[in-house]
């Protein structure tokens, strides 16, 4: 059955970290209309670190869900660890989100790995 | 207690106590199979309840009692017409495949029987439908061919409520010699509907859309000859759907069908008005809302509008926490993530199709339930629209 857990609908129905960050260090946008999908998530970093995440997002439960738990999970991880976050952890986190809802929550993941992108095409344009 | 204000009777609608009690004894003591009343009085019992059921629903459709041949829903009765009408047309007077001719914003019972008959070789031609969620009776005489068997266009499209012209295009079927079918699973019991005024020759209705019991309902059959059995069993139904008459289930869409005909013409006034309600205050207090589909032609209990820049299925989640069920897409594929056939095959684009929620009133809907969705959804909409 494709239902979602409580810990889903506890974290779509109070998500934390909606907003935007004004001087992001990178920021990864997502649009698709055939999802109804319109999502953008602001990183800042600061020495390796990933110090702040929020997010503006129009979107499914599961994709709300999974944005707010990582957007927990983000500060204080290293680029490296940050990547390595995937929708079987997020799931995880919680309590596990019905497959048929992985792709349109997936999109949380592809903004991170857009965001961190930027931030490093920045940071080698800034570094040239 | 956590207050509960059911706006998914389109889904489904709950049994009428009143239904519960007549069907109750026809689990226990009258438990008889009618088909014995010959021999049995305990049959006889059982048959008597069975055609004194057929009476009313004959009353409330305008038909003679011997047209109405109970079935297990609205799926079933659908299935059946299309493919016992097509098959036998075309087996026993085409010779060949023959054609039918259906539109694209029906219920799956009808779409997926459809293609069930093309994948055996039959043909069918799907009738495109326009903004208004209206089909053309024009469009559907381009679609006739010499050998178009059925013309099968629904009453009341089951998503967007919209009440299709079905005399006319009753009409169109007869003057190419079709014969002509009607999905009336969302009409019955909510506006008038008379076969013979609807010039229909097969008509579909399914018990628990109007308080009946689950697992019943009737196909409105003018000519028996025009369609082979749909379950070859025993003589049961005149030899057209064997299988031993589900007696309660009978009884219970007899009594809703009589209270539906008894109920009708204030509950047809009272639900206008509730709907009509609801919308007036969502519009005043929600912007960029939209009607899916022609506000006047369409069923007294159903409203289905278009939120922009929301996800219809995040704010479905959220309104049930608030303890409002509604729906977004039917019932029938609420676990599909793609959006609804009806609302692409009215123009709506996948975006606009997913934005767009169906709220369905029944008899139990009080005012104080629209008052309550009337205040709820408006913050529910601006807590999903704060977050983009």
């Amino acid at each position: 059955m494709d239902k979602y857990s409580r810990a889903t609908i506890r974290e779509f129905m109070s998500p934390s970290n909606i907003g935007h960050i004004d001087k992001p260090s990178g920021v990864g946008r997502i649009t698709d209309n055939a999802d109804a999908v319109e999502l953008t998530l602001f990183v800042s970093v600061d020495a390796g670190h990933i110090t702040d995440a929020k997010y503006r997002i129009a979107g499914c439960t599961a994709l709300i869900a999974t944005l707010s738990v990582l957007s927990k999970e983000l500060p204080g991880k290293t680029i490296d660890e940050a990547l390595a976050l995937d929708m079987s952890y997020l799931s995880g986190l919680l309590d596990g989100l019905p497959e048929s809802k992985w792709r349109c929550a997936g999109y949380a993941v592809q903004a991170l790995h857009l965001a961190i992108e930027d931030y490093q095409i920045k940071g080698e344009a800034t570094a040239g | 207690m956590r207050r509960v204000v059911y706006l998914d009777n389109a889904a489904t609608t709950p049994v009428d106590p009143a239904v519960l009690e007549e069907m109750k004894p026809f689990f226990t003591e009258r438990f008889a199979n009618p088909m014995t009343y010959t021999h049995s009085s305990s049959g006889d019992v059982a048959h008597v309840a069975v055609e004194e059921a057929r009476v009313r629903v004959a009353s409330l459709i305008g038909s003679k009692p011997e047209q109405v041949v109970f079935t297990s829903g609205g799926t079933e009765s659908d299935n059946w017409v299309l493919k016992g009408t097509v098959e036998r047309a075309s087996r026993e007077r085409l010779h060949k495949p023959g054609h039918l001719v259906t539109a694209e914003f029906e219920h799956h019972a009808i779409l997926h029987s459809a293609l069930a008959l093309q994948r055996q070789g039959y043909e069918v031609t799907f009738v495109k439908v326009g903004r208004s969620g209206i089909v053309d009776p024009d469009d559907v005489r381009r679609a006739m061919r010499p050998t178009t068997v059925l013309v099968s266009i629904m009453h009341a499209n089951n998503e967007i409520g919209t009440v299709q012209p079905i005399a006319d295009i009753a009409r169109v079927a007869h003057d190419c010699g079709a014969l002509m079918h009607t999905d009336a699973v969302q009409t019955v019991a909510h506006i008038p509907v008379d076969v013979n005024a609807l010039g229909v020759d097969f008509l579909s209705v399914s018990a628990h859309k109007f308080n009946g019991p689950k697992g019943v309902g009737v196909l409105f059959v003018r000519d028996q000859t025009a369609l082979y059995p749909f379950i070859d069993g025993g003589g049961q139904e005149w030899g057209l759907r064997g299988s031993t008459h589900n007696v309660p289930g009978i009884v219970g869409l007899g009594k809703a069908a009589q209270l539906g005909k008894e109920r009708l013409p204030g509950e047809l006034k009272r639900l206008t008005a509730l709907r009509n309600m609801l919308f007036d205050k969502l519009s005043a207090r929600i912007d960029r809302i939209v009607v899916n589909g022609d506000m006047k032609q369409r069923v007294p209990q159903n409203l289905n509008i278009r939120i922009e820049g929301i996800d219809n299925e995040p704010l479905l989640l959220a309104m049930n926490e608030a303890g409002i069920i509604a729906a977004g897409g039917s019932a029938c594929n609420a676990q599909e993530t793609l959006a609804s056939h009806v609302l692409t095959s009215i123009g709506c684009d996948l975006k606009e199709a997913k934005s767009s929620i169906r709220l369905s009133f029944g008899y139990a809907t009080t005012e104080k339930d629209v008052d309550y969705a009337a205040d709820v959804i408006p913050g529910l909409v601006r807590f999903l629209r704060s977050m983009a």
